[in-house]
């Protein structure tokens, strides 16, 4: 089957959002939670075979591969009704189930030990697909599992399959609540270097953004894990829909990242979404959408699932956009809508380079029934998202100034003698951010990336 | 005037002027018996009687030439008195013109002197025709002040008996209507004067055998048939009296006569236009329906004429009874007169000019032509007039009803003089039935025949023949017994002015019925509608994940020399396409349509160049999509050209560099500013692709076959359908730069040119990096060998190499950043160039497209000239520019201004 995407969810996060991901496709997919085509779908129109192989007796298997350290949350789904949806190879727990205790090296070596295992079956379903376009990695970047495992396996990965696509669903910690995890910067400053360095697209989810959201703009008091994946889930299959309901665009993973992304390390995009609903509140918040306000709403900062978007007086500009559009669009208003933006100078542009919004108009799935007419999703690459790694090396700065909390990496192999891969990493962190400040600049063209370079070769 | 100054002088005068005109003729003449010298006197005197302002400026010569030519004739003759009749006639004339009279009326009477003088010779032999003169004048005089109005009726009957005159003279002096006599005018002319009496002296004869015998005769040219009194002019046809036996005639009874014969002359134009041996009737079965209809009315004339002879005969009888004795009896009718024949003859005459006109214009006419010139007739106040030509038109249209009706009910044209208006093109074969087989022969088609309701006829025979032969069905229309009765017998409905008739009802039926019929066919068994959305899918690459699939199936061969690919290795890409695609969804017998074709290589073409798809239909299918087809050929092209460069961009140089630039990590302070440039670069080629490919695959393409899905399901007919089909690929043709004429194409293609110039660029470079790189972990691995080795270090000689290689590595990067410098340079004019004409282009859809393409308004800021055409000031030019060259065919912008609004 063509341009099949492999899913490895990694960690308790990971798994969670993954899990809310599945149901959310098998949902729209008209696949029963076992996996069984439902009656009313057999004659569908959309793309199974992208996320779903077929197994022998017909079931729809999904391409997914479940990680975790801790048993908690794959047992949790492997007794959920989807439980029968997955294939039981695809599922690594860790045999001694004690967790990386939120310790990024104890994850990430944890992972250096079960790669073998892990990587059997990346192998084999890479084997299983005709033409694999790439794998997709949900994760947390502030625990243990999802962190660190993460970083390992994305290491693996690039190295293993370099002609692959590795795009990330990243959660981003929420900077708003004091985590009960203290080594958080460390494993976030790690966990993203890894992210810039080995993945090719990462789409940051930030709990922050998302918890405000869930407050601000859904009037949720305090937000459930599981009403911040069902919007996790959203996005995700909503950003992957011009693969699963083919058209004339967009219709495969590299296509689709590719206009997005610059540079190699310019890659983390960033999500809007509007209009915005979960399970528990499906009385619209806004009343009217039309092309024109669902994708003015994209651009606003409030819409956005990250929270470093920049208001306008600062400098930070947009480097690239795609917004996917559903529903009912008339397609003359598409363009009538981007000219009001341009007039309007909604949207702050970068410099150095031609720069738009790009638009795909997929089909939506017909079993799922959405109260709006119109609701869109936007994947922005946008230069104020480094406030948000920014902020992260503030935290890391903080704590690695007193050295606090130190002792459990140090009871690892990869820091038993020095810290300088925390060094590396804030380094890289660093060095990315500065790249994006330098995408503001008109002079972008002749940046040269220099220090962090000649220090890492 | 004269009669003025005339009545003045009293009885003194009038004797003198008789005296003087008797002596001019007499001059002239030479002595005659009384008779005719009392004619010759009488005509003279008419000259001085009658109104000056009838005749003269008709006369041809002055006075005074008169007046010498008779000198001279006069000298010309013997002497026959010893006198000199020229003299004597001088004399005389001196003598006259002392006389006060009206100059014009003595010139007249000069130039009736002349004639007179010029014929006088043999003058005697036509005594006949003066003293019918006379007495006709007096006749007429009586006769007509009593009867009609003055003015109403101008007697013809000395105008033209003079005329012959005339002519036989020769000298052209007078014409028939120089002496045209107005009576009434006369009654107060000189006629009134004391003159003698010459008019009143000779006495119309009064025999009733000679009377019945001219109104024989005049029934008898009703007819066309030549009397004793009536002969008919060998050059213009018309009837003239006979000369031989003129003199029978009073003038009255001569101009009767004369007016008479005209219907005569009428009854044999009608005939002969009835008459299929002259050759110059109306053509055809239409021209023959007319002439039957000719002769038809002829018929129904010669009753009415034999009723008239019927009636004379029956009072001859009662006559010749009567003279018999049997005088207290008066049966058998009451005499028929002239007059009574002139009450007569009014209508049918009216009816016979009509049809002279009428048939006169139908000359050598067929078919539609023939049936619109008689409509033309139709429009006339005069319901005789009207009801004439609504018979005619309609035994007219008969044959082509019936020919309307065959073609609309059973598909055939039965059409041997090429009369219908609807032509079927015998050299084309049934593969183009369709779209070229039959045509409307426009010179064919009746005025009133609407040109929507010509086409509707068309295309019902078109559906019947193409369900027939190319569907192979043979059942007919339903109820067609029905509509054949009706449309075959309301002829006439098919000029009514308003198409609401039973007639246009049945048309409209059998149209409706017959291309529902079509239409279902086509989008039931033959599934059209699945096929032009097949060919959307497939063709023009709606469908995006096959097409994506397909050129990473066949990558290797698109990439490959054109002289090394076989089709058939890509036939089987191209179904493994189909099937691991949405494409399987769909239904196999579209699948089955879709093909790969290898076109014929020219030297340096690659897999790229060459392959590429088509879709084969056959039977009813290829009669209607066939003409699109090479549409689809050019549209393919750019549509493919267009994944192609996709296909460079992403999976191959994008790709490319987001994985290299993982490898090349460690290298980054060498070849990291050329890679920043090259990556840049990628991001903005990308963008215009991207943007380009929107644009034309979703706003043109997309958003026009949204349009076309609307027309095909609101389609009645299967021509809707096709045509709402062609418009559309003609709007996307336009759409996607083919063949505009303008250099808008030819930037695009310099941009792909440097797109694929760049995939070059970089695997060249690549190749050279990780040549450097190679050679680089070898000397790390030298170096840890020789540390397992125990001997440290490299030698000098290494070291010197390895510099070297890396200086030399350097100036590559150096040289390549230098390429890349101009291609991006190449790229950006041409980006330039292609914003340009965009935005400065007519079409607003493209102008929007160009400020998408340059969202943020980068090239403007570059390119100080594509803000220009965003100014008044340049806008105003170009309008003048663009009236200036609305003549000129490429302006493509004039010409579609309208048809883009948004």
């Amino acid at each position: 089957m063509p341009s099949e995407i492999i899913t490895l969810q990694l960690g308790q996060c990971g798994n969670q959002i993954g899990f809310e991901f599945w149901k959310r496709l098998c949902l729209e997919h008209g696949i029963s939670p076992d996996g069984v085509l439902e009656d009313f779908a057999t004659d569908g129109q959309d793309r199974k075979d992208v996320f779903f192989y077929q197994a022998d007796d017909n079931h729809y298997i999904p391409r997914a591969v479940l990680l975790d350290l801790e048993p908690r949350v794959i047992n949790n789904i492997m007794t959920s009704p989807y439980a029968k949806l997955y294939n039981q190879e695809n599922v690594y727990l860790s045999k001694h189930g004690g967790g990386a205790g939120n310790n990024w090296a104890s994850g990430f070596s944890q992972g250096e030990k079960v790669q073998e295992e892990v990587f059997d079956i990346l192998d084999r379903e890479a084997d299983g697909s005709d033409s694999l376009e790439g794998f997709v990695l949900c994760h947390s970047i502030a625990g243990g599992t999802g962190s660190g495992m993460g970083s390992y396996v994305l290491e693996r990965l690039s190295d293993r399959f370099p002609k692959k696509l590795i795009q990330t669903y990243s959660v981003f910690p929420n900077q708003d609540e004091i985590s009960d995890v203290v080594v958080q910067p460390y494993n976030s400053i790690l966990t993203l270097k890894r992210l810039t360095k080995c993945a090719d697209s990462v789409v940051v989810l930030d709990n922050t953004a998302l918890n405000r959201i869930a407050t601000e703009r859904l009037h949720i008091q305090t937000p459930t894990f599981t009403q911040i994946n069902n919007l996790v889930s959203t996005i995700m299959s909503l950003s992957t829909t011009t693969l699963r309901y083919p058209s004339y665009m967009n219709n495969n993973l590299i296509g689709l990242t590719a206009s997005l992304i610059p540079t190699p390390q310019l890659h983390f995009l960033m999500t809007g979404y509007t209009p915005l609903i979960t399970d528990y509140e499906t009385k619209t918040n806004v009343r009217k959408t039309t092309v024109l306000d669902v994708m003015r709403r994209l651009l606003q900062p409030k819409n956005m699932m990250v929270s470093a978007t920049a208001d306008k007086q600062n400098r930070h500009c947009f480097i690239s956009i795609l917004n996917i559009i559903q529903g009912e669009v008339d397609p003359s208003q598409v363009h009538k809508s981007l000219q009001r933006i341009r007039e309007r100078k909604l949207a702050n542009f970068i410099p150095w380079g031609p720069a738009s919004i790009q638009v795909a108009l997929p089909r939506s799935s017909p079993y799922v029934q959405s109260a709006h007419k119109v609701s869109g999703l936007m994947l922005a690459n946008h230069t104020g998202i480094s406030a948000l790694f920014k902020r992260a090396l503030a935290q890391y700065d903080k704590l690695k100034k007193r050295n606090a909390f130190l002792d459990n990496f140090r009871r690892e192999s990869m820091f038993k003698d020095d810290l300088t891969e925390l060094d590396l990493a804030r380094e890289t962190v660093d060095c990315l951010v500065q790249e994006y400040e330098a995408a503001t600049q008109i002079d972008y063209p002749q940046w040269s990336p220099g220090i962090e370079a000649s220090k890492a070769g | 005037m004269s009669q003025e100054k005339i009545g003045a002088d009293g009885a003194r005068m009038s004797s003198e002027l008789a005296e003087i005109l008797s002596d001019l003729c007499i001059c002239i003449q030479g002595k005659q018996s009384p008779e005719v010298h009392e004619l010759a006197l009488a005509r003279a005197a008419q000259c001085l009687a009658a109104n000056p302002g009838n005749f003269c400026n008709s006369i041809a010569l002055t006075e005074r030439e008169c007046v010498q030519k008779i000198m001279k004739l006069l000298n010309a003759r013997e002497d026959v008195d010893g006198t000199n009749a020229a003299s004597m006639f001088y004399a005389i004339y001196r003598k006259f013109l002392l006389i006060r009279v009206d100059p014009y009326l003595r010139h007249s009477l000069m130039s009736y002197l002349l004639s007179m003088a010029d014929k006088s010779v043999d003058f005697s032999s036509e005594n006949g025709d003066g003293s019918s003169l006379t007495s006709a004048s007096d006749n007429l005089r009586q006769v007509l002040s009593s009867r009609l109005n003055s003015g109403t009726f101008r007697s013809s009957t000395n105008g033209s008996s003079l005329a012959y005159t005339a002519n036989q003279n020769g000298n052209g002096v007078a014409k028939g209507g120089v002496y045209s006599y107005d009576a009434t005018q006369s009654s107060i002319g000189l006629g009134q004067q004391p003159l003698p009496n010459y008019l009143s002296t000779i006495e119309a004869q009064k025999n009733p055998e000679v009377r019945q015998d001219i109104v024989t005769n005049a029934i008898y040219s009703f007819t066309g048939v030549q009397g004793k009194y009536l002969k008919k002019d060998v050059v213009s046809g018309r009837f003239k009296l006979d000369p031989m036996n003129i003199k029978a005639l009073t003038t009255g009874q001569a101009g009767m006569l004369l007016r008479l014969s005209e219907l005569g002359y009428y009854h044999d134009r009608v005939a002969k236009f009835a008459d299929v041996s002259t050759g110059f009737n109306a053509m055809g079965c239409m021209g023959q329906a007319l002439i039957s209809k000719l002769k038809e009315e002829l018929t129904d004339y010669h009753g009415q004429v034999s009723i008239l002879h019927d009636e004379m005969n029956r009072y001859r009888r009662a006559q010749l009874s009567r003279n018999a004795g049997k005088t207290g009896e008066l049966g058998g009718g009451t005499e028929l007169t002239l007059f009574k024949l002139l009450a007569w003859y009014i209508k049918p005459l009216h009816r016979l000019q009509w049809l002279t006109k009428i048939a006169d214009a139908c000359q050598m006419k067929k078919g539609g032509d023939l049936a619109s010139t008689v409509y033309d007739f139709l429009d006339n106040g005069n319901s005789m007039v009207n009801e004439l030509v609504v018979q005619l038109l309609t035994s007219i249209c008969g044959p082509l009803v019936r020919m309307i009706s065959k073609w609309m009910l059973e598909g055939d044209i039965a059409d041997l003089y090429g009369e219908f208006f609807v032509e079927s093109l015998s050299e084309v074969g049934a593969d183009r039935l369709w779209h070229d087989k039959f045509r409307l022969r426009m010179s064919m088609l009746p005025k009133f025949m609407p040109l929507d309701l010509a086409d509707k006829i068309l295309k019902t025979g078109k559906c019947i023949n193409f369900l027939r032969e190319i569907c192979e069905m043979q059942e007919l229309v339903k109820s067609r017994d029905q509509l054949k009765k009706t449309m075959d017998n309301n002829v006439s409905h098919i000029f009514s002015y308003v198409p609401d008739t039973s007639w246009h009802a049945a048309v409209e039926t059998s149209y409706q019925q017959t291309s529902k019929h079509v239409l279902d066919i086509m989008i039931g068994p033959h599934k059209l509608l699945n096929h032009l959305q097949g060919m959307r899918r497939y063709l023009l690459l709606g469908q995006g994940d096959f097409v994506s699939i397909l050129i990473e199936n066949m990558k290797e061969e698109l990439e490959r020399k054109g002289v090394d690919i076989y089709a058939h290795d890509l036939s089987g890409m191209l179904d493994a396409a189909l099937r691991c695609t949405n494409a399987q969804y769909d239904d196999p017998d579209i699948l089955n349509h879709l093909d790969v074709v290898v076109q014929r290589p020219f030297p340096g073409d690659n897999g790229w160049d060459i392959i590429s798809l088509r879709y084969i239909v056959h039977g009813p299918l290829a009669t209607m999509l066939e003409p699109t087809m090479p549409v689809y050929k050019a549209l393919f092209k750019p549509l493919w050209r267009m994944k192609h460069m996709e296909f460079v961009l992403s999976m191959k140089i994008w790709k490319e560099q987001m994985g290299n630039a993982k490898t090349l990590r460690m290298m980054k302070s060498e070849i990291g500013k050329a890679s920043h440039r090259l990556q840049l670069f990628t991001s903005e080629i990308m963008h215009f692709i991207h943007q380009m490919q929107y644009y034309v695959l979703f706003e043109v393409i997309e958003c026009n076959w949204v349009e076309l899905q609307k027309k095909m399901q609101q389609a009645t007919t299967l021509d809707d359908i096709l045509d709402a089909h062609e418009k559309f690929l003609r709007t996307i043709t336009l759409g996607c730069f083919i063949n505009t004429m303008s250099d808008t194409e030819q930037h695009l293609e310099t941009v792909y040119m440097n797109i694929i110039e760049l995939e070059k660029w970089q695997s060249l470079f690549y190749k050279d990096c990780f040549k450097e790189l190679e050679a680089r972990q070898d000397l790390v691995k030298m170096v840890e060998k020789s540390e397992l080795e125990g001997s440290y270090g490299l030698t000098t000689e290494h070291i010197l190499q390895r510099d070297h290689e890396s200086k030399i590595f350097a100036e590559k990067v150096e040289t390549a950043s230098r390429g890349l410098e101009v291609i991006a340079s190449a790229y950006e004019k041409a980006v330039s160039g292609f914003l340009l004409n965009l935005n400065s282009s007519q079409d607003p859809n493209l102008q929007l497209f160009g400020t998408r393409l340059d969202f943020n308004e980068y090239y403007k800021k570059r390119d100080t000239n594509l803000s220009k055409p965003l100014t008044f000031e340049h806008m105003r030019m170009s309008n003048v520019f663009s009236l200036n060259n609305r003549n000129c065919p490429n302006s493509r912008f004039v010409i579609h201004s309208p048809a883009t609004k948004e």
